[in-house]
């Protein structure tokens, strides 16, 4: 029986991620396994950075990242809307908004406690890692309960403008992660982190209780009314549109509507922040290529995790992901529908990249860094000939563009399963896959052996995914014939399609890329990997499982 | 009256443990008003979702005008109207705006109508469906459900979200033009008195299994009232709200 609000609200949060939780238990068993029974205490010595990043530094994120999701409810709500993403059902609890805001910040500061100091006493700390470290104990545990207590208290207030809630949380948790990096690069003493860090917790509780207060009290500021303008002329495009030429535009126009925003959106939140950082680099030339290798993946990294989670269709009906009985009945085949979508993300990811390739020049204009950019560029052409230099660019480009498509696309078939465990999977998935990107990135280029066993794997690598792949698209063909989900005229065009781009992709690599080095079958493995087939065409197929449970 | 609307046949559903539907079988012929009363949770939006083809049929078999509609939701659908008993328009669009999306997708539909049912039930057409109450967003379905004068109406519990004004005095009278003009309604409720008002047939629905299925006159004269009928089959007191 639970007596108390605060065992109720425990429960909640142990009874609804009795997985995650599991699993962090099996986590920490295998740490204290290792630690406890394999090394014996003894401290273990890494061969370079990566190799520690790679065994602590990302389960710790990861981790890190799952519980900062659970604890600001970041399941429950939509990140970009105005309203708090604090469940509403809780307002109408007969407790107080005290202890609505600070029994979950009570449990997410624990939590986070417990993680590092779990960690720190069960992790395989290396011997050194560029010379003898000493594990700190407390500010970083502080650190932890400091970011997620203020993730809470920015989650759960209301905002007077759609997407201003990402806006405000990254802004603040740049600033607070700068200025703790700047004591940490000043060797600031851990009495002194205590100081910057204690303090944090206090303060986002006080902000979380005013938040949760507005919040329960229905008060959602909406500057809406400062775009009235742009709205009324809106009213006037709306008032000369006709009615749709076919079933199949309107549909790709409630798609655009719904889902086609979304990703520019993000985009055109997240450009200003990246881009502001070339003001930052000055005559850096590598901090101002890594800012623009940072812009240019945006749009793909973003796509990623859009198409997860634009698959929530109502969050007002009973099974919110999945498809609403109000797109699922009408009179369009599962193709035409997968089509509309198709569509809106073709549209969805022109906008996002109008909108990257516009602000780049501009930014690098207003900040003065056009001249380094222009230096390398004629460096480059100098070096492999500016015909080669230039498709070189454009390929980076185009890849670049397809990428953001292709995620758009290949997110499709798990949003479109309507599966609530298959997407917040997939998203999880997604970030624990970036995390480890970097380490993995870093332990390969500090690392020669692994360099040379990669170069000489590569090739099979690279035939068995080619198998998987094709033999997954077969599956998939046969299950859209069976069901009669698309036409025989249909799938035989999609696969010369396919065909067609293979060949295309390998004529450019085999131009630009030519030599003993890289065998041509490589290149032609390359491109098969690199245009989409199975998870597309699974699309109509997920959409049917959906549709017709 | 003609060839059956729907037929479904030895129709079973699980989900899990729970059997929604236990070897069901129906047949509605065309140009009558038929009530599909239960309890909540007996199986009513379970058979309709199966008649929509949004559930596939794990046994037994589902025919709307002769058609499987997971087979062929295109031929199905756009001779169905369908107001859903949760209210899942999407809320961003403008009354308008739902009503020309509606409109692409059904040759039959009606302009005038949709503008005579607009003014009936007083929506505003700048108005985003969001911002409309339950009701109103209740009418806004009934009027998209309506405006191509579908063969098949389908209506999963309109009482759950239509006020009382829109349910006595505009949805009887809807149905009853419906079925005069020779087409077919079926209507889930848990509200008896509401189906006893405007069903010529009806359908009682408990725990999964059909337990009576007659005209409404044949009902009344067996057992007095359908609340009668509802309290011998089901054992319970019909629900009242």
């Amino acid at each position: 029986m639970m007596r108390t609000a605060a065992r109720a609200i425990a429960w909640e949060f142990r009874a609804r991620h009795r997985w995650g939780l599991i699993a962090l238990a099996g986590y920490f068993l295998v740490l204290a396994t290792i630690k406890l029974l394999i090394l014996r205490g003894e401290r273990v010595h890494f061969d370079g950075v990566g190799d520690f990043a790679l065994v602590v530094i990302v389960p710790i994120t990861a981790t890190f990242l799952y519980a900062l999701v659970v604890f600001t409810f970041g399941f429950d709500g939509h990140v970009a809307a105005r309203q708090s993403m604090y469940p509403a059902r809780k307002f109408t609890l007969p407790v107080t908004t005290a202890a609505l805001a600070g029994w979950p910040m009570l449990y997410g500061t624990a939590a986070m406690m417990i993680l590092w100091l779990a960690t720190r006493l069960l992790a395989a700390w290396p011997v050194d890692v560029e010379g003898p470290i000493e594990v700190p104990v407390v500010w970083p545990a502080l650190l932890a309960a400091a970011l997620v207590a203020w993730a809470q208290a920015f989650m759960w207030m209301p905002y007077p403008l759609p997407g201003l809630r990402v806006a405000a949380t990254v802004l603040w948790l740049v600033t607070f992660d700068t200025i703790v990096l700047l004591a940490l690069e000043f060797k600031a003493p851990e009495p002194v982190m205590l100081a910057i860090l204690a303090p944090q917790v206090p303060l986002a509780y006080l902000a979380a209780r005013f938040a949760v207060a507005r919040a329960r009290r229905g008060d959602v500021p909406d500057w809406g009314g400062a775009f009235a303008g742009l709205g009324r002329l809106a009213d006037r495009l709306r008032q000369r549109r006709g009615h749709f030429a076919s079933p199949e535009r309107a549909q790709a126009w409630l798609e655009w509507q719904r889902h086609g925003r979304t990703l520019p959106g993000w985009i055109a939140i997240l450009l200003p922040f990246e881009l502001a950082l070339l003001w930052a680099a000055g005559s850096s030339t590598t901090l101002v290529f890594v800012i623009l290798v940072g812009v240019l993946i945006t749009p793909p990294f973003m796509a990623a995790f859009t198409a997860a989670t634009v698959a929530k269709a109502n969050p007002s009906v009973s099974d919110a992901y999945g498809l609403s009985p109000f797109v699922a009945t009408r009179p369009l085949t599962s193709a035409a529908l997968i089509a509309a979508k198709l569509k809106a993300t073709l549209w969805s990811t022109a906008a996002a990249w109008v909108l990257v390739l516009v602000a780049i020049p501009l930014a690098l204009r207003w900040s003065g860094t056009w001249p380094i950019v222009a230096e390398k560029a004629r460096q480059v052409s100098e070096e492999i000939g500016t015909p080669r230099a230039t498709v070189f660019v454009l390929l980076v480009l185009a890849w670049c563009i397809a990428s953001t498509l292709k995620q758009l696309v290949q997110g499709l078939f798990i949003g479109l399963t309507g599966r609530e465990r298959l997407i917040k999977g997939s998203v999880l998935v997604a970030v624990a896959v970036f995390c480890g990107v970097g380490p993995l990135a870093q332990w390969i280029h500090d690392d020669a052996n692994v360099r040379v066993a990669i170069w000489n794997a590569l090739p099979w690598g690279a035939a068995v995914l080619c198998c998987a792949k094709v033999s997954a698209a077969a599956w998939v063909a046969a299950r859209l014939h069976r069901g009669r989900l698309l036409s025989d005229r249909a799938l035989v065009a999609g696969a010369a399609w396919w065909l067609v781009a293979v060949l295309a992709l390998y004529a450019v690599f085999a131009w630009l890329v030519s030599g003993p080095l890289v065998p041509h079958y490589f290149l032609v493995l390359l491109a098969i990997l690199a245009i989409p087939l199975a998870r597309v065409s699974a699309a109509p197929l997920a959409l049917a499982w959906n549709r017709h449970r | 009256m003609s060839e059956s609307v729907i037929h479904v046949s030895e129709l079973t559903r699980r989900f899990g443990a729970t059997t929604a539907l236990a070897s069901v079988s129906l047949s509605l012929p065309r140009g009558a008003v038929y009530g599909l009363v239960g309890a909540n949770g007996a199986g009513k939006t379970t058979l309709i979702k199966h008649i929509l083809g949004l559930l596939r049929a794990e046994s037994g078999s589902v025919r709307v005008f002769g058609l499987d509609p997971v087979a062929d939701p295109v031929a199905v659908l756009s001779r169905i109207g369908y107001l859903s008993e949760e209210n899942d328009l999407t809320g961003w669009m403008r009354v308008d705006e739902l009503i020309r999306y509606s409109r692409a997708f059904y040759p039959a539909w009606d302009d005038a109508y949709a503008e005579e049912l607009r003014q009936t039930f007083a929506l505003d057409p700048t108005a985003r469906i969001k911002e409309l109450s339950k009701g109103q967003k209740a009418r806004a379905g009934l009027l998209i459900a309506l405006a191509h004068r579908p063969e098949l109406l389908l209506l999963d519990e309109p009482s759950s979200g239509l006020d009382p004004i829109v349910r006595r005095d505009i949805l009887g009278a809807v149905i009853r033009t419906i079925a005069d003009e020779g087409r077919t309604v079926l209507f889930s409720s848990h509200l008896l008195d509401e189906v006893e008002e405007v069903a010529d047939h009806v359908t009682m629905i408990h725990q999964g299994v059909i337990v009576l299925s007659a005209p409404l006159a044949d009902i009344k004269r067996s057992h007095g009232s359908l609340n009668a009928a509802f309290l011998a089959l089901v054992g319970a007191a019909p629900p009242t709200s």
